[in-house]
């Protein structure tokens, strides 16, 4: 047992904070609903930083940690597929990349749009293919879930086979999102922390109030719990330990998710404060490979059988 | 970063479990029903740690210079784990294992250390530790049982109360009040239990038999050669002491074994296919194992020689939520354990409802959580 980073997991650390500094805070007067960076992709794909996992020295845990640390910035980038469930399936599809489930067309999928390639995963196996402009169909410019998001119409019959098991996407797609919710637990935590510490009402601020502080620090085991039950899922590989961090993800998510835009009171109804763009992320996750439901009928299969 | 165990680590928890397995009389289940504060486990953790300490299994993290193995914090939380996920045959010497040993090794006179480590090196002696007060548990800095200082002599009055262990300990680890400063004003004396004017009442309590008790003391003349410390120390040894303490029972492991043990019940009663009782128990699952990690970051801390602040905290509340919801879930879906039908669950729970009662209450954690790991600015005093 060896938790604490090693000096290679440090320095990339150390690089993705750096290169992703400038992108740390929402520009001035930017009232999107969803927030993204050509540039930023760009940079973090020419640097490598999305494709650590195949780095012998680097690995799974490794690819895990810069996922939640993108996922505290206000931008949203597709890096939990690209990182940690492409190199299972095709190293080189092109990004973005997502992954749909054969049973669930209904549902809008994060980071969609003509040339992305998609990942299904299903009954039949894994299949991908590349998105054509007729396969998509826009969500619309108002999406709540700060991602990009659109809808796919159509999969074509002779969609690539992949020999990979669904089982195993499924695994680590579970790792992906929890190692992305975690990163998004702390970004909103940090957000909101910052707000109700500033705030003042009474004569005092926000966060002086037991109220507020006690739910607080409960958010603070929870986002604790996610992290590091992610960085476990990546390590060990486990199919329960992956269902068990995503569901506890999901579960963490549901619990902050509104509180978090009460505590900050009528602010926290605008697009002007970015609590948003963590919190309706966080939303969108509930909702990956079933919901807490599935994942927790996942993780009893895998631990009990 | 890894999450497996090491060989020597996975073989050092084996060696412990085949060790207790051997060891443990049968019907050690039923047994360990009773508290391990009660004189029946009291009794028999007086033997059982003697046979741990002569297997090397009793102190094995303690530096080598004071007759440990000199292995490390991963070793003593193994240790921690496989004694109470068997129902803590060491009753209340796991206290002089973690904190108490290594506590008088720092700040303990040479006729302290003489008097007791070959006692506690031998698994013979039992520590109660006299903190709360009627009017001070979560407040500790406000207690108020006076020691006066006599010629040679402190003269002690006052009350605890919760005092684990008191109506069987040896040695009282005591917090008194010499003066009026509200932390420097705090001094240890190591009280024998056996000294006129100490009157223990049992309280009767719905985690164990002889586990709570009030301690009153009338008159109490300690020699002054039984401080521990300085006058006014306390408060720092305390800082001390909770470096060693700062996790204290891995209740997470036992939660989790005992959630494992529903489990293999209802599935032996045909009662597992419910998709509801299978999801509640995986959600169960997680806050264990998510209580588990925070509690390894802590020791991993520990390894690196880091200081541990509020995290420890944090740590501490992830296992009162895993009890929580542990417990919740055996009542709900296993009621019979807790009339009879399973000793073990029984166990877990009466020693599960107190995690967020035993050192510290959850809310305190909470308080430390939003002070020192958020950093909120305080509340107003």
């Amino acid at each position: 047992m060896q938790l604490s980073l090693n000096e290679d997991q440090t320095q990339v650390l150390d690089f993705v904070d750096s290169l992703t500094r400038p992108y740390a805070a929402v520009p001035m007067h930017d009232t999107s609903f969803a927030l993204t960076s050509d540039a930023l992709d760009g940079a973090l794909m020419d640097n490598g930083f999305l494709d650590v996992m195949a780095v012998e020295e680097l690995g799974p845990v490794t690819a895990a940690l810069v996922v939640e640390r993108l996922a505290r910035l206000p931008f949203a980038v597709e890096a939990a597929v690209s990182s940690l469930v492409r190199p299972l399936v095709d190293p080189e599809l092109p990004r973005p990349v997502c992954v749909v489930e054969e049973s669930a067309l209904r549902k809008p999928v994060r980071f969609l749009k003509p040339r992305a390639s998609v990942i299904v995963v299903g009954p039949s196996g894994v299949r991908s293919f590349t998105a054509s402009e007729a396969q998509v169909r826009s969500a619309g410019e108002e999406v709540l879930y700060a991602y990009p998001m659109a809808y796919l119409t159509d999969m074509p019959a002779d969609a690539r086979r992949h020999d990979v098991s669904a089982g195993e996407v499924r695994r680590a797609l579970r790792v992906a999102m929890a190692a992305e919710a975690a990163g998004l637990l702390a970004g909103a935590l940090a957000s909101v922390t910052t707000y109700v510490s500033e705030r003042q009402q009474f004569g005092r601020p926000l966060a002086t109030f037991q109220a507020m502080r006690h739910r607080l620090a409960e958010a603070q085991v929870l986002t604790n719990g996610v992290y590091w039950l992610a960085l476990r899922a990546a390590g060990t590989g486990d199919s329960g330990d992956a269902a068990m961090a995503l569901l506890h993800a999901q579960e963490a998510a549901k619990k902050v998710g509104y509180d978090y835009h009460q505590f900050l009171g009528a602010m926290g109804m605008t697009l002007e404060h970015p609590l948003h763009l963590w919190t309706y992320r966080l939303k969108a996750l509930t909702s990956e490979l079933g919901g807490r439901g599935a994942n927790a009928l996942a993780a009893a299969e895998a631990i009990w059988g | 970063m890894d999450f497996h165990w090491t060989e020597e680590q996975a073989a050092f928890r084996q060696k412990l479990d085949d060790f207790l397995r051997a060891e443990l009389p049968d019907g050690w289940e039923e047994f360990s029903k009773h508290g391990p504060a009660s004189p029946a486990l009291t009794e028999f953790a007086r033997q059982f740690c003697r046979r741990l300490a002569e297997g090397g299994m009793l102190f094995p993290h303690w530096p080598k210079e004071i007759g440990g193995e000199g292995l490390g914090p991963w070793e003593q939380q193994i240790l921690a784990e496989v004694m109470w996920e068997w129902g803590e045959p060491r009753g209340g010497q796991y206290m002089n294992v973690n904190w108490i040993g290594p506590t008088l090794v720092r700040y303990g006179t040479e006729a302290q250390k003489a008097r007791y480590l070959p006692q506690i090196a031998s698994g013979e002696m039992l520590w109660c530790q006299g903190f709360s007060e009627p009017n001070s548990g979560s407040d500790l800095a406000s207690l108020r049982t006076r020691a006066v200082l006599e010629g040679d002599h402190y003269r002690v009055n006052g009350q605890k109360i919760w005092t684990s262990y008191a109506g069987l300990a040896d040695t009282c680890f005591l917090l008194t009040r010499t003066s009026d400063d509200r932390k420097r004003g705090i001094t240890i004396l190591l009280v024998p239990m056996d000294t006129p004017g100490i009157t223990v009442r049992q309280i009767p309590s719905l985690i164990g038999e002889g586990d709570i008790h009030e301690v009153f003391f009338d008159d109490v003349l300690v020699p002054a050669t039984q401080r521990f410390g300085e006058e006014g120390q306390a408060w720092e040894i305390i800082g001390f002491l909770l470096t060693n303490e700062r996790l204290g029972i891995p209740r997470y492991h036992l939660a989790r074994a005992a959630l494992d043990r529903a489990v293999a019940m209802l599935k032996q009663a045909g009662d597992f296919a419910d998709a509801m009782v299978r999801a509640e128990a995986a959600r169960c699952a997680a806050l264990c194992e998510a209580a588990r990690t925070a509690n390894y970051a802590i020791v991993q801390k520990r390894v690196d020689g880091l200081p541990v602040g509020g995290e420890s905290s944090s740590a501490r509340f992830a296992t009162v939520m895993a009890e929580r919801d542990v417990c919740a879930f055996i009542v709900e879906h296993v009621p019979e354990a807790l009339a009879g039908a399973s000793a073990y669950l029984q166990m877990h729970h009466q020693r599960g409802v107190v995690a967020g009662i035993a050192a510290g209450a959850a809310e305190i954690q909470l308080n430390i959580i939003a002070s020192d790991v958020l950093q909120l600015p305080r509340e107003p005093r």
